[in-house]
């Protein structure tokens, strides 16, 4: 019986989770996940058009789509592909929808606010004169010195730019029925086009077919402003820059050719039935529209459609939740049944561990990329490794600390990753001095690997220090298997630290030209190897036993969070690509709280509760403590 | 090894000293990198790390007071304390072979960053479409170059760094018996017309009819130089030949002449000639579809070195540099459009030391923590 259990357990959490791994039926009969799935060209790569309505929704507020839901919006969007098909072809419907948060006290003043929260297009139209000119304004101004008012404006005016762009994606907003635009404009370009030419030619021409002509060539003129997403296929083209095209361009392409391209038409049927309510004619243009992509781009179509069910499948965020469970799990293992619970603390970070390494796997597959290519994906990356060596730990020592240890960091790295994917689309395309797999494979996955050891001594440390100082629970030998797990993991750091380092000034002398600059971030990855190096050092030459190794190793969190994000709100150097500016306060938060922690392992040792327990216990030989078991 | 020997080594090989001096490493890298913040990486790396020591100047007085050892001091014990550990302490044993790979490699990297440091040299080309150069200049140095164009063959160029430009200095110039003083020199100066100045009396040089440079704070920002002036007077056997306004802003050599004698006078980028001329033939900046994300630089060059018998095209992008007589060329930058590429180029004798420690300290460390690794996983399979 008590070897099912744990087993038990797991089935159940895992058929949460897995059930979350499908796609939710939308509440719609229009088929939104075939839409949600249609290829499009944005930010210099090919995704699905459900990633572009979450990338543009994270930019536009904090919750994505689940924030207008809970508010007393008259338009209820359960998905964000749901929303981006509004902004598409209903823009009067999706100008109502609460997306645009607006929480900073002074642009709220700007517009006579009282409450911080999400916005409508609508809310938000009386002032646009206003934004823009703030926002010209605050863009006089240096980003690093920007204020919070400044940012936010700038921020504000930009996501509205952005709406405006997406509503122009593949019709003119403007547009009553765009399907029968597109049949008026099909029957004027025959004889708009002969009247130009005898117009040229000096003869006499259909001065009305002239003047349609002329209306429909400057109305989509106007519309070549918006070029974010490329959402116009052209099965001919060769490089993706000549097969993809935006509606604009492919509009006054069929001047030329006489013929309008058939997504175009496609996608204006789609409009005029979306319009209309008309269901099954929505659907049927659209299966229609995917058998042609899949006839002749089925190319560009394979990694979009794995996109999307990535997308809704959002491995990550069921593993953050299950990597909260193992930690409770693990902790109440250390107070009671802790086989049982502890197995099944153990077996559920292996399987949660196994969705994390799904997520990893599909994302690298889907960029074409090593792990790790930006901040978002180190967090995710960081996090991954940290588990991986604890479930190695946990195999040696079988005492819980892995699992307790391992949750911890994947569940915190996580919740960074989510955090960090408002800054826009995560799987952003690479400048150009990162385009080389070969150094982002060696150099950026090492010093990822360094970092999460780092964490990981970081946090067997801390977990030594409070079940030392304040629980009982600190017999002799899990305190001894703890420091040398600390010993063992600081040994691997500094193995991945060091090397990575030095690949990394290879790179430097490859891209350039020199092999050490002293850039922030080039600085931030030395302290990483010199504190390690430290802490070996202070280790062999008996200077830090058990207690002092835990002391240093939770420094090892300080010098790890600074080197991977505070040298990046510095502002300087070549490796720009890192950028942030927000998050300097969590940050200090997170420093002020190990050195903390630092102090109270300080506390002198005859105070600590767990060795006290020990004196109680084994009042061995006289009264005196051994001295080898007391750690110093 | 003799006690007495010993006996002096002991507090040099100290495991102690290597603590502390890693210690203060930190302490130093970790404030030369804020102070970068105000000074830029370019002065944080003169003033943190390649200085012996770090400086406190009292408020009003031109004392300076130490207070931290630099980069350079750090470095230096570091790699007497580990030496000095190796002869003193350490026996050759299989068991430490790993650790003794990985510190040779550490001393490598140590002494070949020393080297570098001393004989790099930075300079940047900046080349039109078409256009060619046998020069390169230096992104931070000036300097003052007089040229002669008497000789025979080829001119003769008398330079001059700016940092020996002080105000009053007397320069004497290794041709023609003369003597460059300087009469005001400021360290970085704008060019402005003469009506914008403040008012008539503000200190100022007049560089040409409608420009004049006044003197503005040091810049430190990354994408901004120093643009020094100048007013010098050219001395011939105490004769005074001219008395000029310069400022590397404005680079253009005013002619004069000695004897008659053909002369130029300039203030500007040093420049370091080469034996072979660079032509920029195509530069490509390409582009992400659909968007202003780079992809990718390239500037594609003509190499001609008539001596060398060399003639020859040569492609430069991303992480694919160019060498050439002991020169690196990498794709630093672009402008105008598009149509002017920069190259950076780069002399540094010792730029394979690093490929070589860092395959030993690789090494080193796998050796070592591997065969831990293996006796700690045995004994727990026995267990």
């Amino acid at each position: 019986m008590k070897r099912i259990v744990p087993w038990i357990i797991c089935v159940i959490f895992l058929g949460w989770a897995v059930s979350h791994l499908f796609p939710r039926k939308p509440a719609s009969d229009f088929n939104v996940t075939g839409f949600g799935e249609l290829p499009v060209l944005a930010g210099g790569r090919i995704m699905p058009l459900d990633t572009l309505a979450r990338v543009s929704l994270s930019q536009m507020n904090h919750h994505g789509i689940d924030g207008t839901a809970n508010n007393e919006s008259s338009v209820q969007v359960a998905t964000q592909s749901q929303w981006l098909l509004d902004v598409f072809m209903m823009p009067e419907h999706a100008d109502i929808a609460k997306v645009f948060e607006v929480t900073n006290p002074d642009i709220l003043d700007l517009f006579g606010w009282q409450k911080g929260g999400n916005y409508s297009f609508s809310d938000l139209q009386p002032f646009f004169a206003q934004i823009e000119h703030q926002a010209g304004l605050a863009a006089q101004t240096e980003p690093e010195v920007r204020n919070a008012f400044q940012r936010g404006i700038i921020k504000l005016r930009d996501v509205l730019r952005l709406y405006v762009q997406l509503k122009n994606t593949i019709q003119a907003q403007d547009s009553p029925d765009f399907g029968k635009e597109i049949q008026i404009f099909q029957k004027v370009i025959g004889p708009g086009l002969q009247a130009v030419r005898d117009r040229d030619d000096g003869r006499s021409y259909d001065q009305q077919a002239f003047e349609r002509i002329l209306l429909f060539t400057q109305r989509y003129q106007n519309l070549v402003q918006a070029k974010y997403a490329f959402a116009i296929p052209n099965p001919k083209g060769k490089t993706e820059n000549e097969r993809w095209s935006p509606v604009s361009e492919a509009l006054l392409g069929s001047i030329g050719t006489g013929n309008i391209s058939y997504p175009v038409i496609a996608y204006s049927q789609m409009i005029s039935s979306y319009r209309n309510g008309d269901v099954a004619g929505f659907n049927q243009t659209l299966t229609e529209y995917q058998s042609f992509l899949k006839k002749y781009l089925s190319h560009d179509l394979r990694r979009p459609v794995l996109e999307y069910y990535f997308n809704s499948a959002q491995p990550f965020y069921q593993a953050l939740v299950l990597y909260l469970l193992v930690f409770v799990l693990a902790l109440l293992s250390w107070l009671v049944w802790p086989n049982t619970l502890g197995r099944t603390a153990l077996l559920l970070l292996g399987f949660t561990f196994l969705i994390h390494t799904a997520g990893l796997i599909i994302r690298m597959y889907i960029q074409g990329r090593p792990p790790v290519t930006n901040l978002y994906s180190s967090a995710i990356f960081v996090g991954w490794a940290s588990v991986l060596f604890c479930l190695v730990l946990e195999r040696f020592y079988r005492n819980g600390i892995g699992s307790v240890c391992g949750s911890v960091v994947g569940f915190v790295t996580l919740l960074i990753a989510q955090n960090l994917q408002f800054d826009g689309d995560t799987m952003e395309m690479l400048r150009a001095v990162l385009d080389t797999n070969a150094w982002l494979a060696t150099h950026v996955v090492g010093e990822a690997l360094g970092y999460s050891a780092v964490f990981l001594a970081g946090i067997i440390g801390i977990v030594y220090i409070i079940r030392g100082v304040f629980t009982t629970s600190f017999e002799e030998t899990t305190a001894k298997a703890m420091s040398r797990m600390i010993y063992g993991v600081v040994c691997f750091a500094t193995l991945f630290s060091l090397v990575a380092t030095v690949l990394g000034g290879i790179w430097a002398d490859q891209s350039w030209g020199r092999f050490w600059g002293w850039d922030p971030k080039e600085n931030g990855a030395l302290l990483v190897v010199l504190w390690n190096a430290i802490i070996l050092h202070a280790r062999w030459g008996g200077f830090a036993r058990e207690r002092g190794l835990a002391v240093l190793a939770v420094f090892g969190n300080v010098i790890g969070s600074l080197s991977w994000f505070g040298v990046n709100m510095l502002g300087v150097g070549l490796h720009s690509y890192g950028f942030m500016d927000q998050a300097f306060g969590p940050l200090l938060a997170f420093v002020g709280s190990q050195l903390f922690i630092m102090a109270i392992g300080l506390v002198p040792l005859k105070y600590w509760r767990g060795i006290r327990a020990r004196t109680i216990r084994q009042p061995a030989i006289g009264e005196a403590v051994p001295a080898h078991a007391v750690p110093r | 090894m003799t006690s007495s020997l010993v006996q002096v080594f002991k507090p040099l090989a100290s495991l102690k000293l290597t603590i502390v001096c890693l210690a203060c490493a930190m302490v130093l890298v970790f404030v030369g990198t804020l102070d970068q913040v105000q000074v830029g990486v370019y002065e944080a790396q003169l003033r943190y790390f390649k200085s012996f020591f770090l400086y406190f100047s009292l408020p009003g007085s031109q004392l300076k007071i130490p207070w931290f050892p630099g980069g350079y001091t750090l470095g230096g014990v570091l790699l007497v304390n580990l030496i000095a550990a190796h002869l003193s302490r350490f026996r050759l044993s299989w068991k430490k072979v790993g650790i003794l790979i990985l510190h040779s490699g550490l001393i490598l990297l140590l002494v070949g960053q020393l080297f570098t440091s001393v004989f790099e040299e930075e300079s940047q080309i900046q080349l039109d479409q078409g256009q060619t150069k046998n020069y390169s200049e230096s992104p931070y140095l000036d300097e003052l170059a007089i040229k002669n164009s008497a000789g025979a063959n080829d001119d003769e160029i008398i330079s001059v760094p700016a940092s020996k430009l002080a105000k009053g200095a007397s320069i004497s110039l290794p041709s023609e018996g003369l003597t460059l003083q300087v009469n005001d020199f400021y360290e970085n100066a704008a060019l402005i017309g003469p009506k914008q100045l403040p008012s008539e009396n503000y200190p100022h040089l007049r560089v040409g009819p409608m420009a004049v440079a006044v003197a503005i704070p040091k810049t430190y920002k990354q994408d901004e130089r120093n643009q020094p002036a100048a007013s010098v007077s050219l001395l011939q056997n105490g004769q005074q030949v001219g008395s000029w306004n310069l400022a590397s802003g404005f680079p253009q050599p005013i002619q004069f002449k000695i004897e008659s004698k053909p002369f130029e006078i300039v203030l500007r980028p040093r420049r370091y000639y080469r034996a072979f001329s660079i032509t920029l033939e195509e530069f490509r900046h390409d582009r992400y579809a659909g968007t202003e994300i780079p992809k990718n630089f390239s500037s594609k060059v003509r190499l001609v070195d008539a001596a060398a018998h060399e003639n020859r095209e040569a492609l430069i992008f991303m992480n694919h540099p160019l060498r050439y007589a002991g020169l690196t060329f990498y794709q630093a930058g672009f402008g105008n459009n598009d149509h002017t590429t920069i190259l950076q180029i780069m002399k540094n004798p010792s730029w394979l030391v690093p490929y070589v420690s860092c395959g030993m300290m690789a090494m080193g460390l796998v050796i070592q923590f591997g065969m831990h690794l293996i006796s700690f996983v045995r004994r727990r399979v026995v267990a």
